[in-house]
């Protein structure tokens, strides 16, 4: 009994080293993978998130506050900036590679959960935004006009969360400059900026 | 035999007039709570959190309350949240009609044969109150969380904090009015 013990404790003991050994290797590769992709000169850059401008359209302020929201908690999620910081923090003065996200509401349609669940076909709720971020300076460095809708289920609200996923995923897939170069250096000229519209 | 046809006619209308009195009483009973709720000012609130609280769920249920300078929100059993009301830069009233029965409710109406479950649709929304806030954070950060209360519930907690020292800009009442205009225009 004692023998056999003692062969099963020695196998278990020598299946714990082998994956031991078997899974850093992956893991650093994980990284270095990660690490060598496009993502690797933003993870440097911090943003802050300005309010949101409602322009001319007549936006409710509770969608205003939850664009605001919505838009921070998914651009953290992405990782991809060192810092996420809100409007008027005053820590951002002393953040050296700051890049500033403002977005301005173009469309708005207020749709209604109600016609939606009795139609299905109509009484969308649907938002437009134009995303842009800023240098320090003010030069635009990237810009997007993205959607976010509510067709189906869901409140109204809703939209407003599916946007920020929206322009964080636009952020996240596209190409910053290095924050090496000081962020006034870093702008690109207005022509070079490329409008995407995510539907 | 007079005599008791006379005692069976005045029978009845004494019993109706008992059965008014009672009435009458019970109405009066019944209205003076109603009236001695509407005086006192609200400070616990059942409402649902939307968004905005950094450690409270999306969409919790829970207590909102002021104590002392601070507005709190208390999920059942969790840590209680909680904002300084003179850090409250603006606040905001809106209204919004939505479903009732969340998931359960729309997978049930889903199920329903010929369509039943539209014409159940058509029925079953009830019309909330949203209060938005506006406050800054100890380095000057600004915040925002919204939190849907039961109608008529909202203004009543923002003049509670208004008293208590909130700030509040003159275009929150006008999207009071926009928004008011949204649900009638949902409604129709």
């Amino acid at each position: 009994m004692k023998a056999s013990n003692r062969v099963s404790l020695l196998l278990v003991a020598v299946a714990v080293v082998t994956i031991n050994v078997a899974h850093p290797p992956q893991l650093s590769a994980e990284n270095a993978a990660s690490s060598s992709g496009t993502n690797s000169t933003a993870a440097q850059w911090s943003v802050q998130v300005d309010k949101v401008d409602p322009g001319d359209v007549a936006l409710a302020s509770s969608f205003q506050i939850a664009i605001y929201e919505s838009l921070l908690d998914e651009l953290s999620k992405t990782k991809r900036f060192k810092q996420v910081l809100r409007d008027g923090d005053r820590n951002a003065g002393d953040v050296s590679d700051l890049l500033i996200l403002k977005t301005t509401v173009e469309k708005y349609s207020a749709g209604s959960e109600t016609r939606r669940a009795v139609t299905t076909v109509s009484g969308a709720t649907k938002l437009t935004v134009r995303s842009q971020l800023c240098a320090r300076d003010g030069h635009i460095i990237l810009e997007r006009t993205v959607n976010g809708n509510v067709r189906f289920m869901g409140s109204n609200l809703r939209a407003t969360h599916n946007l920020a996923r929206n322009v964080a995923k636009a952020i996240k897939q596209s190409s910053l400059p290095e924050p090496s170069q000081s962020a006034s250096h870093a702008a690109i000229d207005s022509n070079q900026v490329v409008v995407v519209e995510l539907r | 035999m007079n005599r008791r046809i006379i005692s069976t006619r005045h029978t009845p209308d004494l019993f109706l007039l008992c059965v008014i009195l009672l009435w009458c009483s019970a109405a009066a009973l019944a209205q003076s709570p109603g009236q001695s709720a509407n005086s006192t000012t609200p400070v616990n609130i059942r409402g649902t959190h939307l968004l905005g609280f950094e450690n409270a769920k999306n969409n919790a249920n829970g207590t909102l309350s002021i104590q002392d300078d601070a507005l709190q929100f208390q999920k059942n059993g969790k840590p209680t949240e909680q904002v300084k009301i003179a850090s409250v830069q603006d606040i905001f009233l809106g209204e919004q009609s939505k479903q009732v029965g969340g998931t359960p409710m729309t997978l049930g109406k889903a199920a329903v044969p010929f369509g039943g479950g539209r014409v159940v649709s058509l029925f079953a929304h009830k019309k909330y109150d949203t209060l938005a806030l506006e406050y800054v954070d100890t380095n000057g950060g600004m915040h925002g969380a919204i939190f849907q209360l039961n109608k008529g519930q909202a203004e009543a907690l923002r003049n509670e904090l208004v008293a208590k020292g909130a700030h509040v800009s003159e275009s929150a009442s006008e999207s009071l009015k926009q928004s008011n205009a949204e649900v009638s225009s949902e409604s129709k």
